[in-house]
């Protein structure tokens, strides 16, 4: 069973230089939001467990959810899911932004605050949205990156007039 | 003149305000509105109408009439009645061809009657003909109120806000004020709107100024705050909107001087201001009595109170001199006065319940119109709902047998009674027409002061009840908004590669492909195609779609879906399909590469992937087969190294067997590349020896990089979609989109071989049985251009100069074969090697001839190399 | 258009979230004849009223699910994830959609 290493930033070598587009939109960005796209994530299907050893789980659908953990430890976390389900590498699949206040999520999604995790639309794209306390993070497609940094600084701005 | 200082009054004056009028300084004090302040200063007229460009003054002071809108800091349309005065703020009128008090447009008020009754559009400047430019020319620069910056940009930041609320009380008077506090004490969340300034209210969040712009499904309730948009979505609506002051209609009504009770009431007890030295009542309930109340107060002295609840008046008339009242006329008796308060009963304010599918019912005891049938989740709360309003039907019309001078229906678009009148006649009988027609109410006041009395001229004029002739109906935005507000910010979602940055950096022209940024080249689009010729370029084709396709099921899941045969595909092999909808229609095409018996990789074109997954995903839920799909499109960035030395360059980033037999045409490998775990796959969409790399997004630009370092000696360089389309046109390579439509199938678009008819049933087989029982009727072949001039894309085909038989989809010039290549749709009797056809190009035509083969390496052989 | 609609998984969200697939039909079973294909490819009941239609979270869970839905007043009655026709086999309708009278 191919093991899809392909899909695995955390099987790249030493030499090979990771670069996040979300940092580099990050650059100068006020501290309530910053990059979390360096943490593993790993998407399960199947009947999921109540928790993940190793992981927080965040439930999708009875069937999907998504993992995450510290980058370093996503191989080996991978392959021990993959033993009772069908685990994919989504590490590089999603980017993750970290937003503090919850008036600046509310300009930038209608989604209920106190209902999370959630799955859902934030500025128009779609992204899972954890919360702690104070602090929210969005997980959304790498490639909108540019995009919600530049409308989650430009919210930001639009508290501070 | 000031009054002096009162308890409740909204002005602070220990703080000074100044701020400019038509160039000169106005002394203003903290909590007056700029209306309030001009008024203090003398100020009586404050705009011109719109289509007479009669003087026109304050009248109601709750920003529902348009009387006094200027322009505020340039943004037009601004009510000065309602809008505070801020330090500095630059007031211009609008509207007039000179100044307020002399403005030159007068004239279509003296003239212009005949050459503008209503509907004059359709009746006037229309003949000569030639003469319309001018027409247009004169009517645009007089038509319109506020005027705005042809070249201005964002002025203005406006954002908007997502909030929820347990209970949305709209309206911050009593009954809004007394809900509010009701199911604050019952523990619900409770959020109060008003649309001016409301004091806060203990256990209620207060959101004020905040208008309310209607009630959409779902309880959206979006409320303009100004800067921001506050977009509710409440559980509970409770509307408190209340009433809205009437005028009278009859001759003179509009005069500046003529005011609405809440009008006088505002300037005395808000602003301290002392409105007139002589005043003169006319109204149909107590609002009028209090309103003279109030002027005593003040010191104005009171000519006389008609109360029409007690005497029957049968003429009104108001007169005036350049357009400012100075007398007023009641059956005769002359009164001079320089305010003129009346008061044509309360009309509760229902639009909004209307909108949200309440019923509106007619009371001919109180002459207005009542709300009914709230829907659930709806409460209606106050003199909105009927409550409390009492007062004498007024008529029609105080216009008494002389008809003296112009009677006011509707002030914000200068629709008299004598208009409406016109229409009946003309015809237009219902009050939907009429207002169409003439235009009452689709003016800023949006039927605030018009909407009841044109209801009640049609009535008498048709000789039947208000009931019958009935309202127009309610659509948001219940008042004016502006379109920046509802604009908010300028983002537009946007796709970019992990390895964008390095385009930019190289000096890619960057294109839209569907919402994914790419480059469209690197400034030498002939140059780069000529290279992956000559000897190897590389393209970032991250932007395709990519799926893991994987389960017990998954070859048969993927069988039943595309009209290819998979279940025979052997691990590491990679097939080129062509997915289908049911009526046989291409939908999206892609590579499928199998990873194992129970893995299989598939990439879809760039704007498919999130069709394609749906798609995916809809049929699986229908058939419920033993089958995960994973959507890892921006997981993995991936490029084409593609030209004759293209192996020479991977041979420096990889150790795998790169030979022809290693790594043969439509194979799949695994592979560390440059460090980085990739999936290689060895396809051809470019005609040449290519290795389409896959590996995960983070490692983009080191990847990107690495290739471009190793094939330095080559001369690599990296190419664009521009090159590419020349390239994949060499080889008569299909693009989805460009090279078919919605209508196009399989067998007719040259890949015939694709469709695999003698499968189980798969999506789409039964309409390509029907499509090949039918015959084939057009079909897309190549061309080469005889001499050399390239047709635009979307070009007719011709036969032989008569009518138009096919079209042109895609046309380049080829500087590899110095040829001008192209693909078409013709019938399938000309679609035959060697037949001709004409091409429309630069007005005439152009030869063509049909090529059935790929014009580059037509066997094949550089991509098996 | 801006009603909610209740995901079977995540509760209710504005219509824009989701994709609609329009009205609910039925896959004829075997080789249908012409007449029977475009029935079922181009017709539909289009019904004013409660209409039972197929709806994807695109923007959230990604689930496909249908809903019924009043089309005049766009009130969503009920929204409900749906047992897959069959496990592994052909797809199960039970009827083919055939309108009463032939298109004008």
């Amino acid at each position: 069973m191919s093991g899809l290493a392909f899909l695995s930033p955390g099987r790249a070598s030493a030499e090979a230089v990771w670069c996040s587009p979300l940092a580099r939109a990050l650059e100068g960005a006020p501290p309530d939001v910053g990059d979390l796209s360096q943490t593993g994530k790993i998407e399960i299907r199947g009947d999921l467990p109540k928790s993940v050893k190793g992981g927080e789980l965040n439930r999708i659908t009875p069937n999907r959810g998504l993992v995450l953990c510290d980058f370093g430890k996503t191989v080996e976390l991978l392959e021990k899911l993959s033993q009772d389900y069908f685990a994919v590498d989504v590490t590089a699949t999603l980017a993750g932004l970290s937003v503090r206040g919850e008036q600046l999520m509310r300009r930038i999604t209608d989604l209920d605050l106190d209902a999370l995790p959630a799955a859902g639309a934030v500025s128009h794209i779609q992204a899972l949205v954890t919360r702690d306390g104070d602090s929210f993070a969005l997980w959304f497609g790498q490639e909108y990156s540019d995009y919600l940094a530049e409308v989650v600084i430009d919210a930001w701005e639009g508290l501070r007039e | 003149m000031r009054l002096p200082a009162r308890p409740g009054e909204r002005l602070n004056r220990d703080r000074e305000v100044t701020f400019t009028y038509d160039g000169n300084a106005v002394r203003a004090f903290e909590g007056d509105t700029i209306g309030s302040a001009l008024y203090a200063s003398g100020q009586r007229i404050f705009s011109r109408s719109f289509k007479y460009h009669r003087p026109r003054g304050l009248l109601c002071c709750s920003g529902s009439c348009p009387n006094c809108m200027m322009t505020v800091d340039g943004v037009p349309n601004v009510r000065v009645c309602a809008e505070p005065v801020r330090e500095n703020a630059v007031v211009r009128p609008q509207n007039v061809w000179g100044s307020l008090e002399r403005d030159a447009l007068v004239v279509t008020d003296k003239l212009g009657g005949p050459f503008t009754p209503v509907g004059f559009y359709y009746r006037t400047m229309i003949r000569p003909r030639w003469a319309w430019p001018l027409y247009e020319k004169f009517l645009r620069s007089v038509a319109g109120l506020g005027k705005l910056d042809k070249h201005g940009t964002r002025a203005n930041r406006y954002d908007v806000e997502h909030r929820r609320a347990r209970v949305l009380v709209i309206g911050g008077g009593r009954a809004g004020r007394e809900a509010a506090q009701q199911h604050a004490v019952a523990g619900m969340q409770v959020v109060l709107v008003d649309e001016g300034f409301v004091d806060p209210l203990e256990g209620v969040e207060v959101v004020a100024p905040g208008r309310a712009l209607g009630i959409w499904e779902g309880g959206l309730v979006p409320v303009d705050a100004g800067r921001v948009l506050y977009r509710f979505r409440a559980e509970k609506i409770v509307v408190a909107t209340g009433t809205i002051e009437q005028p009278l209609v009859f001759p003179g009504n509009d005069l500046v001087g003529v005011m609405l009770p809440d009008g006088v009431r505002r300037l005395i007890e808000d602003w301290g201001i002392k409105p007139a030295e002589k005043a003169v009542v006319v109204t149909v309930d107590e609002a009028g009595r209090e309103a003279a109340a109030s002027l005593r107060e003040a010191g104005v002295e009171i000519a006389g109170v008609y109360d029409l609840r007690r005497e029957r008046v049968r003429e009104i008339v108001a007169r005036g001199r350049g357009g400012v009242l100075r007398s007023v006329e009641v059956d005769g008796r002359k009164l001079s006065c320089d305010l003129l308060v009346m008061s044509g009963g309360r009309q509760p304010a229902y639009s909004l319940l209307s909108q949200a599918g309440a019923r509106v019912e007619y009371d001919p005891g109180r002459g207005v119109f009542i709300p009914t049938d709230i829907p659930e989740g709806i409460e209606a709360v106050g003199s909105v709902a009927g409550e409390g309003l009492a007062g004498a039907v007024p008529a029609a019309s105080y216009n008494g047998a002389s008809g003296k001078g112009k009677c006011f229906v509707c002030v914000c678009e200068d629709v008299t009674d004598k208009d409406l009148k016109r229409a009946i006649a003309e015809g237009f009988d219902s009050i939907e027409l009429a207002k169409r027609y003439t235009t009452v109410t689709m003016g800023p006041c949006q039927g605030r002061l018009c909407h009841v009395p044109s209801i009640r001229l049609y009535a008498r004029e048709n000789e039947k009840d208000e009931a019958t002739i009935g309202t127009t109906t309610a659509r948001p935005p219940w008042a004016p908004v502006t379109l920046g507000l509802l604009a908010g910010r300028p983002h537009e979602p946007a796709q970019r590669t992990a390895i964008h940055h390095r385009h930019k950096e190289l000096g890619a022209k960057m294109m839209w492909t569907g919402t994914w940024r790419r480059p469209h080249s690197y400034g030498d689009p002939e140059g780069e195609a000529q290279s992956v010729h000559a000897s190897v370029g590389v393209i970032d084709v991250s932007t395709l779609g990519k799926m893991i396709v994987r389960g017990p099921d998954s070859a048969q899941f993927l069988e039943r879906l595309y009209p290819n045969r998979f279940g025979d595909m052997k691990p590491m092999r990679i097939r080129y399909g062509v997915l289908n909808s049911d009526a046989g229609r291409i939908m999206d095409d892609g590579t499928i590469a199998r990873l194992d018996d129970e893995t299989f990789y598939v990439t879809t074109t760039s704007t498919g992937a999130g069709a394609v997954l749906e798609w995916f995903e809809w049929w699986n839920a229908v058939w419920g087969m033993d089958v995960e799909i994973v959507n890892v499109t921006g997981g993995l960035a991936a490029v084409n190294v593609a030209g004759p030395r293209a192996r020479e360059v991977m041979r420096k980033l990889t150790d795998i067997d790169l030979s022809n037999e290693g790594l043969a045409y439509l194979d799949a490998r695994e592979a560390q590349i440059a460090g980085v775990p990739s999936l290689i796959l060895r396809i051809g969409f470019v005609g040449e020896l290519g290795y389409e790399l896959h590996f995960p997004s983070p490692y983009g630009e080191h990847v990107w990089n690495e290739i471009l370092d190793a094939g330095e000696e080559f001369g690599i360089r990296p190419f664009g979609l521009e090159p590419q389309r020349i390239l994949r046109l060499e080889k008569m390579h299909i693009l989805v989109g460009q090279d078919t439509d919605s209508e196009s199938n399989v067998l007719e678009a040259n890949m015939p071989w694709i469709a695999k008819l003698d499968k189980d049933d798969f999506v789409g087989k039964w309409s390509l049985e029907q499509v090949q029982e039918r015959g084939l009727q057009d079909l897309l072949v190549g061309f080469e251009m005889e001499d050399g001039k390239v047709p635009l894309e979307g070009a007719q085909v011709v036969l032989e100069g008569t009518r138009p038989i096919g079209r042109i989809t895609s046309s380049r010039w080829s500087p590899e074969l110095r040829k001008a290549i192209g693909m078409a749709w013709v019938p399938a009797a000309i679609a035959e090697e060697g037949k001709s056809f004409l091409v429309t190009v630069d007005g005439g035509f152009e030869r063509a001839t049909v090529r059935l083969r790929p014009f580059f390496d037509p066997d094949g052989e550089k991509l098996r190399s | 258009m801006s009603f909610l609609l209740d995901c079977p998984n995540c509760g209710p969200r504005d219509v824009n979230e989701f994709s609609c697939a329009g009205e609910v039909t039925v896959r004829p079973k075997e080789s249908p004849t012409l007449r029977e294909l475009t029935s079922y490819i181009y017709f539909r009941r289009n019904v004013a009223g409660v209409q039972r239609e197929w709806w994807y979270h695109r923007q959230g869970c990604e689930v496909w699910f249908q809903a019924e839905r009043d089309t005049r007043t766009n009130e969503v009655l009920r929204t409900e994830i749906v047992e897959p026709s069959s496990r592994a086999g052909t797809p199960g309708p039970e009827a083919v959609a055939t309108p009463d009278a032939p298109a004008v």
